[in-house]
């Protein structure tokens, strides 16, 4: 069944092993009298089709991609803070001198009971390449594992280490003995 | 053997004729291929409505919408009904894919039906087609798992107890069924392992399959051409009548077809978007569970008859489909030579189409007619 033809490039010209039928359809349309008189064949309308295929062509491609790139953007979160308040932990949780990371919505923050202001809290993520930070109880100070940052508990300032910049502060409200957070 | 030998630039730094073609050709030799794939003939006669084709072009949109969605899919009964819910609501355009995809299922198990039943009654199936037909019928029966095992994914009430009714159904055949049961559930009830398990198949067990047997039959369609709905090939090879050019021409008229599928799947998709029941519960069962509209003729008869006609006589049925090419030999291919084959053919139908009425409410039976 192959035919050993070298394939004519995509236009459909009249191939010399084609069928009368085929060769019919295919061949260029007779003069009628609309023709303009641009010449027997009709350059200018056959170009006119050729563009308007080519425009549904390249516009139906268009409708079918982006729908499926809109598809592959992911929404905005929804849920990555939650406004209003988070119960961190009661004061007997987190006695003075203690600190514990807690999730606000789906951010880590670290809660610090400081001997001097009282509760703190700041984003657990460090600002050296995104570790989560604990509170050491040994140097009272917030440190990081990863590479040995370290941070003041009353402020969130850099101490030591190779972190560019403070740990970003979190509005803490007392109430009796809890502790929330006050997230935006 | 001279020095300057050495010099002289090698044959592959030279520019390829013919420019960008040229280059192509050059670096993989395609032109060989690409026209013993492309320049073949197609008799004048053949009438294939082009319902192979659509459900080939289905299977494609299916394979895309679902590998978008399976993104965002969740498959744990935890989070499967919620994920669902956020495509329709959340992602842009997931309402569009999602519809799509359910659409797509619905209409590509019509147009294999619609396929089927062009081959059957143009007797396209007979020698030396036989085998053509044997991985139809396979391609068949994967279609249906495919939207079976689809079926449970959004994990709602209506999945969920659809999938028990489906699998006891199974477990009912005679010796394997109880094996049969468990091996589908992963259990002994449907819970979050007949999820993973569904999904697995879905997803990765079933596309892998089917591209298979389609490749397979594809290749025997092209190998052996389309058949001649007035007489039957006398010997194998290429077509001997008036012929058309498969590419351009054929191909051209394939992709109007599947353009025309485009609109209709979208339209379908804006008009009566894939829908959400509530969220399976185990320890409820809905009013009027049923399975989806293309297993209800078997539903619907194993209400009527013993269990064991029941589950017998479809799976007879799907071995004599399977088998056909070798009970029916004779070279006859129009319809009035063929017509105690019709005849039986069309009651078939018939009966099968009445069934999945019966199931969709729009015809009833008499209650003594019930069996027990």
């Amino acid at each position: 069944m192959p035919v050993a033809a070298v394939p004519v490039a995509g236009v459909p010209g009249a191939a010399p092993s084609a069928s009368p039928e085929v060769a019919a359809a295919v061949a260029p349309p007779p003069p009628t009298a609309a023709a303009p008189a641009a010449g027997p064949a009709s350059p200018s309308r056959r170009r006119f089709v050729r563009y308007l295929l080519g425009f549904s062509i390249v516009t139906t491609l268009a409708l079918i991609a982006a729908p499926i790139i809109a598809f592959l953007v992911p929404p905005k979160e929804l849920s990555a803070g939650t406004s209003g308040k988070t119960l961190a932990g009661t004061t007997t949780d987190i006695p003075p001198g203690s600190g514990k990371v807690v999730a606000m919505g789906s951010k880590p923050t670290i809660v610090v009971n400081t001997a001097e202001q009282g509760p703190k809290a700041y984003s657990a993520i460090c600002t050296h390449l995104g570790c989560i930070v604990t509170y050491d109880d040994q140097s009272t100070s917030i440190v990081c594992p990863c590479h040995g940052g370290k941070f003041s508990p009353t402020t969130g300032a850099v101490i030591s280490g190779p972190p560019p910049a403070p740990l970003a502060p979190v509005t803490v409200s007392v109430e009796g003995d809890q502790i929330f957070l006050v997230g935006s | 053997m001279t020095a300057d030998a050495d010099l002289r630039p090698s044959p592959d730094l030279t520019p390829a004729p013919g420019g960008a073609g040229g280059w192509v050709e050059s670096r993989t030799g395609i032109r060989e291929l690409s026209a013993a794939l492309l320049h073949v003939r197609i008799p004048v006669e053949a009438r294939t409505m082009y319902f192979g084709g659509i459900a080939l072009f289905l299977f494609m949109v299916q394979a895309g919408t679902g590998t978008l969605l399976a993104l965002y899919y969740k498959p744990t009964p935890d989070a499967a009904y919620d994920s669902v819910v956020s495509i329709m609501s959340n992602i842009s355009f997931g309402w569009l894919i999602r519809s799509i995809h359910h659409w797509a299922a619905n209409l590509m198990i019509l147009f294999v039906a619609f396929h089927l039943l062009r081959v059957f009654f143009q007797g396209a199936f007979k020698r030396p087609r036989e085998l053509i037909w044997v991985f139809g019928v396979g391609l068949l029966g994967i279609t249906m798992v495919f939207g079976f095992t689809g079926y449970l994914l959004p994990w709602d009430q209506r999945a969920y107890w659809a999938t028990v009714v489906g699998t006891e159904i199974a477990g009912a055949v005679p010796i394997v069924g109880d094996a049969l049961l468990v091996l589908l559930r992963g259990g002994t009830d449907v819970t979050g392992a007949t999820l993973s398990r569904f999904f697995g198949i879905h997803v990765l067990v079933l596309p892998i399959t089917l591209a298979i047997l389609m490749a397979v039959h594809l290749t025997l369609v092209h190998q052996l051409g389309l058949a001649n709905p007035k007489k039957i090939d006398p010997v194998p090879g290429p077509p001997t009548g008036p012929t058309r050019r498969f590419f351009p021409e054929y191909v051209l008229d394939e992709l109007i077809a599947w353009y025309l599928i485009i609109a209709i799947l979208v339209v379908l998709a804006s008009i009566f978007p894939a829908g959400m029941e509530a969220k399976a519960n185990p320890l409820e069962t809905p009013p009027e569970t049923k399975p989806e509209w293309y297993f209800l003729a078997v539903y619907e008869f194993l209400k009527m008859v013993p269990k064991l006609i029941g589950i017998g006589w479809p799976m007879v049925g799907l071995a004599i489909l399977t088998v056909w090419p070798f009970l029916e030999r004779s070279p006859e291919v129009l319809m009035r030579r063929r017509k105690l084959v019709v005849a039986f053919a069309t009651v078939m139908l018939a009966a099968g189409l009445f069934l999945t009425g019966v199931g969709l409410g729009f015809f009833t039976i008499p209650a003594f007619l019930y069996f027990a």
